[in-house]
Order: structure tokens, then sequence, then C-alpha cells
């Protein structure tokens, strides 16, 4: 609050007091309500959600791959998921492209590291798109052209396959980084 | 800093803005009974902040409105006190408007020139009641919805449009979604935006007119800033200290069961509408909705001409303080009938109970895509005393209620459950007075029986000296999941005891004379084996006419799963929740 020059020169200490309480008064009044708020807004970044152990999810049957390598769409069906307060059982919550090397499968998330497009494969020219800002990857998931944007290549997770099923362990990773780190 | 005020002036003017704003002038000196407004005014500003930072959590919709303030409350860091002192600041901005209010009418401030400003005040108050009644149903528990649909089927009193505007408010004829987005938009919006209006042209006319002196002070005039400030903002502050006592001492505002229509409850609007729910028992609906209000405002927008004449100011003064008088009273009436009716206080207890135990749930298994009130729905718990309560409690009761707490008008007229088989159960039932008494089978023929005449009358103190013993034996047929097992050793010890093995009973009055443990034989009386199990009272609720069980001697135990009175799943329900805890 601006002080008026000639008024705060006056000598008198009793004003000088009144003019500092009221301003220190006012200015908790004034902050309470915000403060108040604070910790619950900030509550996502102080939340520890914990390194959570990431579950293992069935996707698809491994006959159900071309046994060329081709790229094939799954989407993931989390067992269960938690969206504030609403726990979600046997959900989709994200897809994946599976490609298959004789009995070897590995998953590459559909999510674009550079900023979270979703990737296309394309037929004609058998490679990853993303249609956002056209960044471009090989089969093997590797950024293939110089143009592209992303700092990495497409992100693969840990995938096995049990009984004839191709299991993963869906994640998401923190995008536009050069180094593939899990958000958690 | 200087420079920057300089250019920042230079382009905006704000110095003589600020100056206007606080050189202000106060005529005889600052006082502390000018705090209202400002009060007000500043309570009105925490509203609008700590609303808008609760909206970052409330959805609006029925299955998620309720979940997503229990989420704040309960997993949000300070969520608890960010909706307390919402909540609580709501209440004092009720207080400060009554005093602010009754501070101009009795200074007589409402007088010419300052009609205007009065009835803008007026305007406020309104505005400021339908931001409680709106306020009041968004967090969708049992509480917010029964008082709205008071408040809503209110509105259709209004005469022709009446069920228009009800429609219009509730978004439909059903509560449902519309009903909280719609409330949502007024209480966050529509509401929140005219009362801003309505303050900004209240503190313009405030300003146009200057400080209503009542009567000429000796001491000199002084300034709005920063005298008057200092006694506005320390009476904020005291405003402030008193919100967070009662949010800290209350912990926070309090959160009902999730509403759901096919639940009773008591509707209860909050305490400074209970004089308006009070005067409904009294007067038609029509009256308390249309006659009356529309009496009241009309006459608070003449009083400034009721001024005028003689005596018009005191006749204003004295309607006022009659008016609040009433509503003091009609208040103490509510409040006083409630506390009165022990049915209300078992409402209240029982609705408490819903709350956290909903809440316990939630917080272990979390809330479907369906909603916190279908936790509710599907809990053995709740279910079980439910079931309890509307078929076996016009007979039975369960620690002398009827299963949820409530009181029961019709005599007992079958034993009290809460307990049974147990080993005190047992123990007690086979005590000769407490077995013809009320609690155990004094309302019935067997009371009369012959475990009565033959053996409960005539034990001696030895024999009754072996009964408790008889009860743990029995008591361990039913397998309670608060009791542990007998020892093998020890049940074939009892087993012995009931067959009167040793002869410490005398002849005809054992046990094994007339009932049955681990036999093929049938005895005239229950076979015990099992006694108090799940099995044994699934079997026993499903029919008790059941040559294992009374047969013939059935006296008006209905028989629920033979009948089909009850679904096998709901005689599981009751026979699971009888076992699931001791008595009192």
């Amino acid at each position: 609050m601006p002080q008026d020059n000639e008024q705060a020169n006056n000598p008198g200490d009793r004003r000088k007091f009144i003019v500092i309480s009221t301003i220190g008064a006012s200015a908790a009044c004034a902050l309470f309500p915000f403060v108040t708020g604070i910790p619950s807004v900030l509550d996502p970044v102080t939340r520890e959600d914990g390194n959570a152990k990431v579950p293992w999810t069935k996707v698809a049957a491994l006959a159900s791959l071309p046994e060329d390598g081709t790229p094939t769409k799954f989407e993931v069906v989390l067992a269960k998921v938690k969206d504030a307060w609403t726990t979600y059982t046997d959900i989709p919550a994200g897809a994946v492209y599976l490609t298959r090397k004789g009995d070897e499968v590995v998953s590459y998330n559909l999510r674009c590291p550079h900023l979270g497009c979703a990737i296309d494969y394309r037929k004609d020219s058998n490679d990853y798109f993303c249609p956002c800002h056209n960044s471009t990857y090989g089969l093997d998931g590797s950024v293939t052209n110089d143009d592209s944007p992303s700092p990495r290549g497409m992100d693969t997770m840990e995938t096995k396959v049990e009984d004839g099923q191709v299991w993963i362990q869906f994640q998401q990773f923190r995008p536009n980084v050069a180094e593939k780190i899990p958000l958690s | 800093m200087k420079r920057l005020v300089n250019w920042l002036d230079d382009r905006s003017g704000i110095r003589g803005l600020v100056k206007e704003a606080l050189y202000e002038k106060v005529p005889g000196g600052a006082r502390w009974r000018y705090v209202w407004g400002s009060c007000l005014t500043f309570v009105f500003f925490v509203q609008i902040v700590t609303g808008t930072l609760l909206w970052m959590f409330y959805s609006p919709s029925t299955q998620t409105a309720w979940e997503s303030v229990y989420f704040l409350e309960h997993q949000v860091e300070g969520g608890w006190f960010l909706r307390g002192v919402h909540h609580y600041m709501a209440q004092a901005m009720i207080v400060l408007l009554v005093l602010h209010l009754m501070q101009v009418v009795i200074d007589g401030a409402y007088k010419a020139p300052r009609e205007l400003n009065f009835w803008f005040g007026i305007l406020m108050m309104g505005v400021t009641l339908a931001l409680s009644l709106t306020g009041y149903l968004l967090p969708w528990d049992q509480k917010g919805y029964w008082a709205t649909a008071v408040a809503t089927n209110l509105m259709a009193e209004v005469p022709i449009i009446g069920p228009a505007i009800q429609k219009i408010v509730v978004g439909g004829v059903e509560y449902g979604h519309h009903t909280l987005t719609r409330f949502f938009a007024f209480h966050a919006g529509v509401l929140p935006a005219t009362l801003v209006g309505l303050v900004v042209a209240h503190i313009y006319l405030f300003r146009k007119h200057g400080i209503h002196v009542k009567e000429r002070r000796p001491r000199r005039d002084c300034y709005f800033w920063p005298e008057q400030i200092l006694k506005d903002a320390v009476a904020c502050l005291a405003v402030l200290l008193a919100v967070v006592t009662l949010t800290i001492y209350f912990d926070g505002a309090p959160l009902g069961p999730p509403a759901d229509p096919s639940s009773e409850f008591p509707a209860r609007p909050e305490w400074y509408f209970l004089f308006l729910f009070q005067l409904l028992k009294y007067v038609p609906a029509f009256w308390g909705a249309v006659i009356i209000p529309v009496f009241l405002v009309t006459w608070m927008f003449l009083q400034p001409f009721i001024a005028k004449k003689q005596w018009g100011h005191k006749f204003n003064v004295g309607f006022w303080w009659t008016l609040i008088a009433g509503a003091v009273m009609l208040t103490f009436l509510a409040v006083s009938e409630d506390r009165a009716n022990p049915k209300h206080a078992a409402a209240l207890k029982e609705a408490d109970w819903q709350a956290n135990r909903v809440i316990d749930i939630a917080n272990k298994e979390g809330i479907p895509p369906t909603g916190a009130v279908s936790l509710l729905r599907k809990d053995p718990e709740n279910l079980g005393r439910r079931l309890f309560s509307t078929h076996c409690s016009s007979c039975h009761r369960y620690n002398g209620h009827d299963g949820r707490g409530f009181p029961v008008s019709e005599k007992q007229s079958a034993a009290d459950l809460a307990g049974f088989g147990s080993v005190t159960w047992i123990a007690r039932l086979l005590d000769h007075d407490q077995y013809v008494s009320e609690k155990y089978f004094g309302g019935t023929k067997f009371k009369d029986g012959t475990m009565v005449k033959k053996a409960l009358a005539k034990y001696d103190d030895e024999e009754k000296k072996l009964l408790p013993e008889i009860a743990k034996l029995l008591a361990n047929e039913a397998k309670l999941p608060y009791e542990s097992p007998l020892e093998e050793d020890k049940r074939e010890e009892l087993l012995s005891l009931f067959y009167n093995d040793d002869g410490l009973f005398e002849d005809g009055r054992a046990c094994i004379d007339c009932h049955d443990i681990d036999s093929e034989d049938e005895g005239s009386a229950p076979d015990l084996t099992g006694y108090g199990s799940r099995d044994w009272l699934i079997a026993f609720i499903e029919n008790p006419e059941d040559k294992r069980f009374y047969g013939k001697k059935n006296d008006r135990m209905p028989c629920y799963g033979r009948d089909g009175k009850l679904k096998p799943d709901e005689i599981e329900l009751i026979a699971d929740w009888i076992r699931a805890q001791p008595g009192q």
C-alpha cells in the first residue's frame, strides 16, 4: 500500500505505529485466503506416490502378432487405475505397438516422446510417424530423420512372453528430454 | 520504486485513485461502530478467493460431487482447512450482515438521502442468502440433498410461474446432474458476480453520501487512512481468528453421507434458516414461501418512506427487533424440538455412522465410478442393519434399538439379538430371571415353557454354577468371529457336562434331556449342534418351524426363507451382521 510522503514524514511515533499496524493487519487479512489454499493447490507436487511397482499387464496373445515384425497396435487395459477419488477397474489406459521377432516381443508406447501426441504406424513406408510435429521413427523405434524434433527414440517398456501371452509393464515417460525418465 | 510508481501514475492516475480511496473523511473520528461494512467486504473477498480455490477441486455431478469433496477433505493436503474456512466464513458473513443491517436501522442510516443504498443492501442480503442456500447443496450429502429438496419445493408455491421456476432451478423434475451444475453456476458464477456489482454500487453510494454520523461528537474529524482502516483491519482479524478457531475446533466443515434418495434423512437447513424451517410447521407453505417474504421485502423497501412519518423510524426499529426476536424464538423452538426428539438424535447418529463408514471404505478401497453411494448400498454391514431394522426389529431388538440406533415404538416381543450366541449372551439366557425378561423370551410363550418350568426355575445353587460352563460350550458352537474357539479337551469336558455323564444335574433338568448336540437323535427341544453358527442362523431364519428348530412350537417367528419374505442373500446379510460384533 503506497504511503503518502507527507503523512509518513510526520514525526509522531503514535502515527508511525498506527500506519505500521494498519499495513500489517491489512496485509495479514489480504494474504490469509491465499495462504489457506496453498497446501491444497500444491498437493499434486508434494504428493509422494512413491516408487510403486509397475504391474505386469497382459496385452495380447503372441499368436496374434505377425511373425514378420510388422507393428500391431493394442490397447492396454489396466486392472486398477486411480484418478483422484475414482478407482477404475479394467480400464483402457493407453496403447502400445508390439513387434515380434521369433518368440521375442518389443513394445513401444504410442505416445510420442517429443510432446505426447499419438504416433501412427505408416504401412506404405513401414515406419512410425508422429502427425503433430513430424517426428519419424524406424521400426526399432529410433529417430530416423534429422528434422525430427523428438529428442529420443520411441519409448520401449519391459516386455515378456509367458504361456503364449504378451505381458508388459506399462508406463509413461517424461516428454522432450533425451533420457527416458518414468513419470510417477 | 518511485520512478516505477511515477511511470504507472502517468499512465493510470493510480495515485489519485489511492488517495481518493484512502482519504475519505470520517466525521467525528474513527469509530468501532463503522467496521461492519468493511468486515463484510473482507469476508466476501475471502469467500471469493477460497471459493475459487475450492473450485479447483470440485466436480459437479451426482457421482462426483460428494466424491470430490471427500477427496479434498480426506486426501488433499490442507483441504479440510480450506473448505472449513469457506464454510465458517459463510456463517460469519450472515452474522456480520445482521449486525451491519441492525446498525444501519438503529442509526437511521437508511433514511434519505441513503434510501437507494439501503435497497442495495437489502438486495445484497438476498443474494448472500441465495449463496448460502446454493452452497449447502454442492457437497451432495444427505443433509444438503434433503434440505434443498424442501427449499426448491417452496419455490413451486409461487403462483402461476412457481412450478416453472422450480424446474429451471432444479434443471428438471428430479434432482440430479443438472441440479448440481445449475446450483454450482449460481453459487460460483451468477450470484458472486451479482454481489460484486452490488458491492461496487453500495460502496460508491456510501462514498457519495459519506459516513452516517448518528450524533455530533466532540472529537475532530479524521481520514479513513489510517485510523479507521486500522480499526477495520483489527475487526477483520478478529473475524478471521473466530473462523480459524471454529475450523480447527470442528475439524473443518461437516460432510454427511452421500445423497441417497432412497435413504431417509431429517432435512434441516443451516442454523440461520432454522426459523424459516420452524415457521413452516405453523403456516401453510404458500404463506411461508410467498406471502410473508413478499410482505417483508415490501416493508423493507418502504422503510425509508415510513421513517418520514412521525414515529416511523421508531416503528421500523421496533419491527426489526420484533422480527429478530421472532427468529430467535423460532430457532430456539426448532432446536429444542429436535433435542427432545430421540428419533432425531438417532437419525443424526445414524447419518454420522454412515458418513464414517463410507469414508472408511473409500479410504481403504477407493470409490468406484458409480459413486460413493454405491459403496454404502453394497456394504454388508450397512445392509445388515437396515434389513434387521426393517424385518426383525418390530419384535426383536439390538442393544435395545432397531439395529440402527432408532427407538422402536412397538413393544419388544422377542429376544434382543446383540451379541447373539456369545458366551455372555447365552449365560444370561440361562439365568432364569433374564430368560423370562423382555430381553430374552419374556415376550414369547416360551416364558411359560418347559425350559423355564422344568429346568431354569428349579436349578439349585450347585447347578446354577454349572450354567456358565454350558454357555461356553454353546457359544463355541456359534464360532463367532470375535470369540476364540475352545480347546478340544475342554470341549469334550463340557460336552460331558451337557450329556450329564456325571449326573451333576438332577434327572430331568439336564440339557440332554431335551436338547441334542452332535447326535443323530432328535430331542423334544431345538437341536443345539452348531447353535448360533452362520449355517445354523441362516437355516433358522429361513425356517424356524423346521423340526430341527422349534417345529410346531414356533411362536410367531416368520419363516422368512420358506415363505419367500426375504431373498437368500438378504438372510445371509442379516445372519452375518448379527454375528459380526458383541453386544453392549
